[in-house]
This record gives structure tokens, sequence and C-alpha cells, in this order.
């Protein structure tokens, strides 16, 4: 008994911890079935009038559409770069190897709020308009340090005597790389491009600077509409994302096991 | 030889092949950028145009002489340090309740953990404010208790500030306690208890010693994080408190003074370098000590 | 009429010249070990035969033709490597296909051939299987069939016996060796393992710096080592010295070692110091002089271990250690204590001179 109750607090400590992590999403959730005209938790009664709302707010589709479709450019020109510059980083011997690893992973250094700014002024100097082009070119930038990351993971514990074999027995230097580099390294590329998805699509600081009255993400979408309206509808739109999200998590985990993923992102 | 030169060129010309992409992005979005910001930090500051061509270094003087902003450099270092802090002291016990669950359940709490991660971080401080408002469950709760009798400041306090930027940083500091306990030899603990060593005595005197430099790295994210993070404290913070980044961000985007809101961002980062520099000397040290261990 | 041809290989690293104007011919069929110490060059001069080594001068020639320009992808040679290098995200089946289907062979003919080479190595049975549901015997039998399956000009194999366990690595020697004959392909075998050399090969070509110090059949190598690092690298030697008392004609000298005179079929000078090898096997002991030809000198038994089929003495003689080893169905090791004196001996043409000059 005098062993146990040390065992039983520090279950107790780890169980309100979890609670604390989901706290605010339960909570988001469940304010979206309030039937009051204002946010209140716990919700007094119980509607889907927010969800049918929507229907009067296409501008939340509007943003949402931009976001997927900013955030799939990004990860997917993100991804590609980071993979070429990791095969350079980690495969080839070039001077300045340790500048160019350094200026890949300074923006992580950067408070996005600081590259934000610099981007506006470096975009209203040069003429580029917020456009989805102007928001991909810096959510590059914000996630290429963590496809690097993932993708070098992978390429240093590679056997490079598979990729000789895969070449003795008759494979030129493209069909290597497709055929036998890439899927092998595939766990640490796709966790990359996952990764630079939601870190895109998430993105509300810097896309804040970029965006104009016609484009804008759905982060800045939800964060400009709270601060002047305190209706529930953004409890809704934010509802439908977490679901989203989990919907996406449970497709990927079926796909690719998610334990998979997250372990190469350990690394 | 000639050949063996010819062939090195053509293999010098394919790695400036792969890197030409993301130099010509890095330069020409991120150094270009980052640069002109900088120099506009020392031009003065022109109601019409934002920007005057004239030099100056009287925006870091200002900054630096004032009162008024020399307390939030002190608030949003103390925020960080207050968020570092608690999220070392809940995510250990967290980390090592992980680490010792087995097969299914530790995938379960590993994705219960990691899960915040893929919810915008947006609707997550959303979260926090309603359950902080005045009449969010929190102060419900206390009166309903009768604690007290009428709410309590909760949101747009520092606290609130607090709060969310430990629930949006902690899964990155249990990732790395989590890999320190994972990199643990199982016999070295098994030696201990050998020697003689209880639970505790194991715990504080083995796993603890060899799990600081995972607490150190995940010190330096987070705090490097919170240090220049802007959504939280502009969703539970707000005007009423102020952080650098909002600052800088209020001072670009809303006032227009382009120059001082440059001048904001550059300190901004000296303050975030300057601890990771100091961090990862005091990382370097204790991974020594280990490695002696 | 040599298959493969070396000429003049030269290879440098970072100004280090790591393979020195190396020369071989190999012969069609022919199982040819590279046998050398870490660092002696023999897997740079197997990447420079595959092509993962860019060759600084010298050509690679096979069956008439230079190869050393093309591509490893161009060249059709089979390789074994040490880690097996099998594709982890393919079956068994698709691992030995691959080549194949690299060089666009019918559906049918692929399929036959795969099942072939699978049954080849006893492996029918496992195509389904990935790699890593294989042991370390069974993933290197799959490496063996991929790399045969393309019929290759040349099997390189790269230490193809290394991550084995010792039990299992005699048999997949014998194996490798019965395919490799059944097959009659020329082969590459590169070892650091002289005993694995000694077993296998038709010749060995024993390397040191970038060199070939000796390319012979094992028995010549053994027997007959032309040069001091053959004579100390293959088997165990006891280095002695002599000095030359009376030349006796051209090749015919008397010796002096350890007090007693033997006659050797050497040149010398007289009066030098020479200096020679000796296999501690060709060592005999006795409790009694002997009175034969053979010089028997005192000795006395420092140590003595029991090895099994042998025991290992180690004498002192003139304040020099020797060791001998001694089947104990010739003598039974317990007539012999430590601390006892004997008589050494051995036959003259036991002796391997040393080139070294002194």
């Amino acid at each position: 008994m005098k062993k146990r109750l040390p065992k039983i607090g520090f279950h107790f400590f780890c169980t309100i911890i979890y609670v604390f992590l989901l706290a605010p999403i339960v909570v988001v959730l469940m304010s979206s079935l309030t039937a009051t005209d204002y946010i209140v938790f716990p919700p007094k009664g119980l509607t889907l009038r927010w969800y049918v709302e929507l229907v009067n707010h296409p501008e939340f589709m509007q943003s949402f559409m931009l976001s997927v479709f900013v955030a799939l450019g990004t990860s997917l020109i993100s991804t590609a770069i980071g993979t070429l510059t990791s095969i350079a980083i980690v495969r080839h011997q070039f001077k300045g190897k340790t500048a160019i690893v350094q200026l890949v992973g300074s923006p992580l250094l950067i408070p996005s709020v600081v590259f934000g700014v610099a981007l506006l002024q470096f975009y209203s100097w040069i003429g580029l308009a917020a456009s989805p082009a102007a928001l991909i070119i810096g959510h590059i930038i914000l996630t290429i340090p963590f496809v690097m990351r993932l993708v070098v993971a992978s390429l240093v514990g590679f056997d490079r005597s598979i990729e000789q074999a895969a070449m003795n027995l008759g494979a030129g230097k493209f069909r290597v790389f497709f055929q036998i580099t890439l899927p092998i390294i595939k766990s640490g590329v796709i966790a990359g491009a996952i990764f630079s998805f939601i870190t895109s699509f998430d993105d509300l600081t810097v896309a804040l600077f970029i965006v104009s009255t016609d484009v804008v993400t759905l982060p800045v979408r939800i964060f400009t509409y709270m601060q002047y309206q305190y209706d529930p509808i953004i409890t809704s739109v934010s509802s439908i994302m977490i679901l989203l999200t989990i919907v996406l998590m449970i497709i990927i985990e079926r796909v690719l096991g998610v334990g998979k993923v997250f372990a190469s992102k350990n690394q | 030889m000639m050949q063996k030169k010819r062939k090195k060129t053509k293999k010098q010309l394919e790695t400036w092949a792969l890197l030409l992409p993301i130099l010509v992005i890095f330069i020409f979005f991120f150094l270009l950028p980052l640069f002109f910001l900088f120099i506009t930090s020392f031009k003065t500051f022109d109601a019409s145009s934002g920007i005057a061509n004239e030099w100056t270094i009287q925006n870091y003087v200002k900054f630096l002489s004032d009162p008024f902003y020399l307390g939030i450099v002190w608030r949003t270092v103390k925020i960080a340090l207050l968020t570092t802090i608690i999220t070392i002291v809940i995510s250990y016990p967290v980390a090592f309740h992980i680490s010792k669950a087995n097969g299914r359940i530790k995938n379960y709490l590993t994705l219960l953990v990691l899960s915040p991660l893929l919810i915008s971080m947006v609707i997550r401080c959303y979260g926090w404010s309603i359950l902080l408002s005045n009449n969010g469950v929190v102060n419900n709760t206390l009166m309903s208790l009768g604690w007290i009798d009428k709410p309590l400041t909760l949101l747009y306090t520092e606290l609130s500030v607090v709060i969310g930027m430990v629930h949006v940083l902690f899964p990155y500091m249990v990732l790395s306690i989590m890999g320190s306990l994972e990199r643990i030899d199982p016999s070295v603990i098994r030696a201990s208890q050998n020697l003689g060593a209880g639970p505790v005595r194991t715990f504080f005197s083995i796993v603890l010693p060899l799990t600081l430099p995972g607490i150190f790295a995940g010190s330096v994210m987070v705090f490097s994080l919170s240090v220049s993070s802007f959504v939280t404290p502009a969703i539970l913070g707000g005007p009423q408190v102020k952080v650098m980044s909002y600052l800088a961000y209020e001072q670009a985007a809303v006032l227009l003074n382009w120059p001082y809101g440059a001048a904001i961002g550059f300190l901004l980062i000296f303050i975030a370098t300057i601890t990771i520099i100091m961090y990862s000397k005091i990382l370097v040290r204790s991974e020594k000590g280990v490695a002696i261990q | 009429m040599s298959y493969l041809c070396l000429e003049n290989l030269v290879k440098t690293f970072n100004k280090t010249e790591v393979v020195k104007k190396l020369n071989l011919e190999i012969k069609q069929g022919e199982l040819v070990s590279f046998l050398g110490p870490s660092g002696c060059g023999k897997t740079t001069t197997l990447n420079m035969i595959a092509g993962f080594t860019e060759v600084d001068e010298g050509k690679i020639v096979v069956d008439g033709k230079p190869v050393h320009l093309l591509p490893p992808n161009k060249r059709e040679m089979g390789m074994v490597f040490q880690n097996y290098a099998l594709f982890p995200h393919m079956t068994v089946f698709d691992n030995v296909a691959y080549g194949l289907k690299l060089s666009k062979i019918g559906k049918s003919e692929t399929q036959r051939r795969v099942l072939e080479a699978l049954e080849m190595v006893r492996l029918s049975g496992y195509e389904k299987r990935y790699p890593k549901e294989l042991s370390g015997g069974q993933q290197q039998r799959v490496s063996l069939a991929r790399a045969l399956v393309i019929k290759p000009k040349l099997l390189l194999l790269d230490e193809p016996l290394s991550n084995l366990d010792a039990k299992l690595r005699q048999e997949m020697r014998e194996e490798i060796v019965e395919i490799q004959k059944n097959v009659g392909i020329t082969t590459i075998f590169v070892t650091h393992d002289q005993e694995e050399a000694l077993a296998i090969s038709d010749r060995i070509a024993v390397m040191y710096e970038g060199r070939i110090e000796q390319a012979d059949s094992p028995v010549s190598i053994y027997n007959h080592p032309k040069t001091d690092f053959v004579s100390r690298f293959i088997g165990e030697v006891n280095q002695i010295q002599g000095k030359v008392t009376e030349i006796l004609g051209t090749h015919q000298s008397k010796l002096n070692f350890y007090g007693n005179e033997q006659i050797v079929a050497v040149n010398a000078m007289k009066n030098a110091e020479m200096d020679f090898f000796i296999r501690p096997e060709n060592i005999q002991i006795s409790l009694v002089e002997t009175n034969d030809r053979n010089i028997g000198f005192k000795a006395k038994v420092e140590r003595k271990m029991f090895l099994g089929a042998k025991t290992r003495y180690i004498l002192k003689a003139q304040n020099k250690h020797l060791i001998a080893d001694i089947s104990n169905v010739v003598l039974n090791s317990n007539l012999i204590h430590e601390g006892s004196s004997v008589y050494a001996a051995w036959k003259p043409e036991h002796l391997l001179p040393s080139r070294n000059v002194r």
C-alpha cells in the first residue's frame, strides 16, 4: 500500500496533463454546438445551427481552399528542393558546405514576425502582390529546415552499397534514384511533406503580413474574425478543421503507419 | 589525369545543380529581404512615405533607453523563462510515463502528446481563450465552488499567455526528453539497482543526469520558440500583454513605422540568438559530462 | 589467354597511392582471391573492376575489351557485397529479378531464370519474403542469386562471409565454390581471412600496400612464399638467424644455427648472417638427441598449450623464443613438461629464406 501511493499520484498527475493537452480542443468542439448567440462553455442547448450558418459565410470556404492550395504547393516544392539539397549535403563534398547547412537551418532562428515584415517589405519593393505564389515562397523558407532534418536523417544511415548493387545490375543514375534510393528514404521524405503541409496550413504569422483583402488564408481569416466578432461561428469552422485533421491522420496512419512517420520525426 | 579532372568538374557541376534551387530561393527570398530590413532599421520614419532616406541609430537608442520598452523585453524573456520551466516540470513525468509504457499504449500516448501539433495553433489558443474568459469554465467552476465572488481576470494576462505557450510547446519538450530517456542503456539502471540503489535513488543519481542533455536541448527549443512566438501572445495576450514580437508587428503592420518595427525585430533576433548560444555552450559541457560517465 | 587483365592500375585518394601499378591476369573460370590486411588496396581494386571507383591510371580488360571507362551499370559484372546490399523494399523475387528487368528480358523468361537461380542457392519457396525476414546466410544467398542470374562476365565477391558466424561461414564458402565451379564463372573473392582464401581459391593474390606481393596457387603461396610479407602473413612463422660457415658451391652453403651446422640450399657469402622463416609445424622436438643431418639443438620448454589435435610448445634456445606445433599423434604431450629440456630440429628444405638483406 505504501508503495502504491506514489505510483497512483504519478498516474494521476500524468492524466491531468493529458486532460490539459486535450482541453482546448474539446472545448472548441463542444462549444460549436451551443444554441446561444455568443460563445459559452459548457454549451447551452444542442444545435448544429452554427454549422448551417457557415453557408452565409462563403469567405471561410474560400480561405480554406486557398490554404489547402498553398499548403500543397509548399509541401511539394519544399520536399523536392529539400531532398535535392539533402542529397548534396550528405553525399557530395564541396566548399562552403557548413555555410549552406547553416543558411538552410537559419529560418528556425529567425522569428517569423521578423521574416514576415522583411518579406512584406521586399515584396512591395519588387512589386509582388499578395498571391498564392507569394505565400508559397514564404512558406517554403519556413518549412525547408524541417524537411532537411528529416531527409538528411534518413540519408545518413543509408547503406550506399545498395545503390552500388543496383548499378552493378545495370541501373543508371536516375533509375537508381527513383527505384532504389527514393523508396528507401520514403518515410523521411513523406514525413517531411506532411510536416511542411501542416506548418504551411497552420501559419498565421508570415501570412498575416502577405495577405490582402481577397487573398486570405484560413488562419488569418479566423484570427481577424475573432478579433471583431464573438459569435460561435468560429467554433464551427475550427471544429470542422479539427475533424478534418483527425480524418487525415487516420488516413495517413492506415496508409503509412503513424508510428513510422513519427519515428523518423523523432530522429 | 585529364580524364580525372573532367570527371571532377562534372561531379562539381552536379553538386551545384542540386544546390541551385535552394540557393536561389534562400538568397532572393530570405537573405535579401532580411538584409533590406536590416538597412531599414537604420532609417528614420517618415509619416507619409514610411521610410525616409536618412541614416540613424535612433530606433535602437529609443528602444533601449525607454523603460516602457525595456519592460516589454523583460516581459518577453520572463514569459519565455516561465514557459520553459513549467514545460520541463510537466513534460518530464509525461515523457517518463510514455517511455515506460509498452507497445500499443505507448504509440497511443505518443500520438496523444503530439496531436496538438497537428491542430492549428490559432484554434488551440482560441480554445484557451474560451476556457479562460470571464464567463469561461475556469471562472464558473471557481465561483460555483464558492472560492471566488467575482470572475478573475485570466484572459489577456501574462498567465494566459504562459498557459497557451506551455500547451503549444509542450510536445517539443516531451519528444526531446523521451529521446534521451530511450537512449539510456537499461543495463545501467539494472547495474545501479544491483549495487543497492532504490528506484528513487536510481532516478536521481542515474536517470536524471543522463537525461540532462535532452532537457537542455528541449529548453533551447522551447525558449527560442516562445521568445519569438507571435500567435499565442497575440490571441491570449493581445495589446494588454505586449511582447516583442507583437510590438514589432504593431509597429510595422498597424502603425506602419517600418524602421522602428525592423529595429525591434532585430533586437528580438539578437536576444534569441544570445540565448541559443549560451544554452548550446551549456549543452556541450553537459554532453561531455555524460560521455565521461 | 587471360580473360581478365589488370594493367598497371593506379588509384590515389587524397594524394595517397592506395593501389600502385597493379598487374594481374586471370584465366576464364578461375577463382582468384585478393588476400591482404585491411588497407592493402584489395577492396579498392575490386571497386575499380566493378566501376564504383574510377581508375586513375592503367587499364582493365575483360574478354579482350577495355572496360575501365564504362560506368558500373554497363560492365555486366555480378557483385556480392559484404553487407548483402539487398533492396529492403523488394521481395526476394523482385531483388533477383531486378537485373533481368533492367535488361528488358520477357516476363516468363525472367520468372524462369529467377526461380532457377533461387533453386541453385537452395532458396526455393522464399520468393515472397522480404530481406529482413531472412537470416544472414539466406540474405547472402539471395545476394549471390541476384548477382548470378544476369549471367555476368565476372563474379565479384567483397568479403561476402565476414558477417556470418564461424560455422555458417564454412558452409557458405563451400557452397560458393560449388556454385562457382558449376556455373564456371570467373570469380574474384576479396577476403582478409587467409584460411578462407587457402581453402577455396584456384589462385591467391596476396596484396600489401597497394601491390600484389605474390599471385600463386594456395600450395605455392604457403610453401614457397616469394616475399617476407607473404611468409609472415600466411600461416605462422618463427624468424631465425644463421651464420654462414662454409660455401659448398652455388646454391649450397653450410650454416650454423644455435650452435649446430646444417647444409641449406642458398647462395651466401662466408660469415654472413642470414634470416630464415620456419613454420611452427615444421619444427620437430624429441627428448633424445637426434643424429641425422637435421640439426638438433637443446632447448627448454617454457610453456605448452594443448590445442586439441596438436600441442603448441614455446621453446627457448640461446635466449630466443621458438614456437613449435606438434601433432599429438606424433608425440604424446604428457611426456613433455614445462621446464624440461628437449631437442629441437627441422629439415633444411623447410627453411624459408628471408629477402631481408642484413
